[in-house]
């Protein structure tokens, strides 16, 4: 039952904004849910059909509901365009070196830890 | 009666409460088929979609505003999205617990790096410090990241525009990149692409297997909280 995974979904996201407006203004609502989730499903130990159906679905469709905060981008056209290389510049040069870092780094570190494991 | 009122009917169309939605849902279909016959990033859907809905509000005259009322539908189901990432969290406990030391040495290390190298190119290309603070967080999801961007002085609309570049930069350039780097673990792609790229790169990790998905996932998270707690507290004690 789709439906049942979903209103759980929203349930979990308003329990965060809650929290949000209570204890932890720099938190965002959805980020507190998906934490609360994840400890909810952690003390049950197993996760429902309905609610593992739901979440995949909406998973599956997440470029999507990523659209409208891309086209977001529109309105700060001419802010962008006056530093325009500057602004490409260092997000191109810093993710392109973070991302790469970060993904050479944790490739290390797992192959450190199998050669450890292998070896004792 | 013989002179239809073409432009009557154009208008009428173009400012229906659907017509943001009909071309979201239509150009997303494209890009998705774009995608899977050619496997080009030019056809990467968040950014596909971007640029032709931006194209097509320009042409049509519509304002932003007019085009967030109509995707609201979308909007809204953001938020049980984002909650919805403990789920492949879940599924992988296993092999999250599996990885804790690499997963923990990971974020301290490369979140610092990530968040620190954006200022520090931004600086040298010349930045202002209002620019510098906006940049600081754009590795992180864009409600964090906007929240965090005022908290430290700087402009809370302009850091979402960041981050959003950067999550499509790193979903268009992620994968290729981390093949040349031979990162083959999934592990580690999905930890690459969920800490710089939050979640345009998880979406695009979990295209390739839950695994891959789970760890961005999990990175993008743990990136999002830290950031919101440690970065004040960093401007606040060396300014």
């Amino acid at each position: 039952m789709l439906l049942r995974g979903l209103t759980w979904l929203i349930l979990f996201q308003l329990l965060g904004t809650a929290l949000n407006v209570l204890f932890f203004p720099i938190l965002p609502g959805p980020i507190i849910g998906l934490l609360l989730l994840f400890i909810a499903l952690i003390w049950r130990g197993e996760i429902s059909d309905s609610l593992n159906s739901a979440s995949m679905t909406l998973l599956n469709y997440l470029p999507l509901l990523l659209i409208p905060p891309a086209v977001g981008v529109m309105v700060y056209v001419d802010a962008i365009a006056a530093d325009l290389w500057a602004i490409v510049g260092a997000l191109v040069l810093s993710l392109v070196v973070s991302l790469g870092f970060t993904g050479w780094l944790m490739q290390k570190l797992i192959d450190r830890q199998t050669r450890r494991s292998n070896g004792t | 009666m013989n002179v239809l009122d073409y432009q009557a009917a154009w208008q009428a169309v173009i400012h229906h409460p659907l017509f943001g939605l009909g071309i979201t849902l239509v150009v997303y279909q494209l890009a998705v088929a774009g995608y899977e016959r050619t496997r080009s990033v030019l056809f990467q859907p968040v950014l596909f979609s971007m640029v032709v809905v931006i194209g097509v509000l320009l042409a049509s005259g519509l304002a932003y505003d007019d085009y967030r009322d109509s995707v609201l539908p979308l909007t809204l189901l953001l938020g049980p999205a984002t909650v919805a990432l403990a789920v492949p969290l879940f599924l992988n406990l296993r092999r999250i617990r599996l990885l804790f030391w690499p997963i923990v040495l990971t974020l301290s290390i490369a979140g610092v790096f990530a968040t620190l190298t954006g200022v520090l190119v931004a600086w040298l290309l010349g930045a202002e410090p209002l620019m510098l603070m906006t940049l600081a967080p754009k590795s992180v999801t864009s409600p964090i990241a906007m929240l965090v961007a005022e908290q430290i002085g700087g402009v809370a609309a302009l850091a979402a525009v960041f981050v959003m570049i950067t999550g499509v930069l790193g979903a268009i350039l992620g994968p290729t990149l981390l093949r040349w780097l031979r990162v083959t673990h999934p592990a580690a792609q999905g930890m690459a692409l969920g800490l710089t790229a939050h979640a345009v790169g998880t979406s695009r990790a979990l295209q390739d297997s839950t695994e891959s998905g789970a760890f961005a996932a999990l990175a993008m998270s743990l990136m999002g909280v830290a950031t919101a707690v440690i970065l004040p507290l960093v401007v606040a004690l060396i300014t």
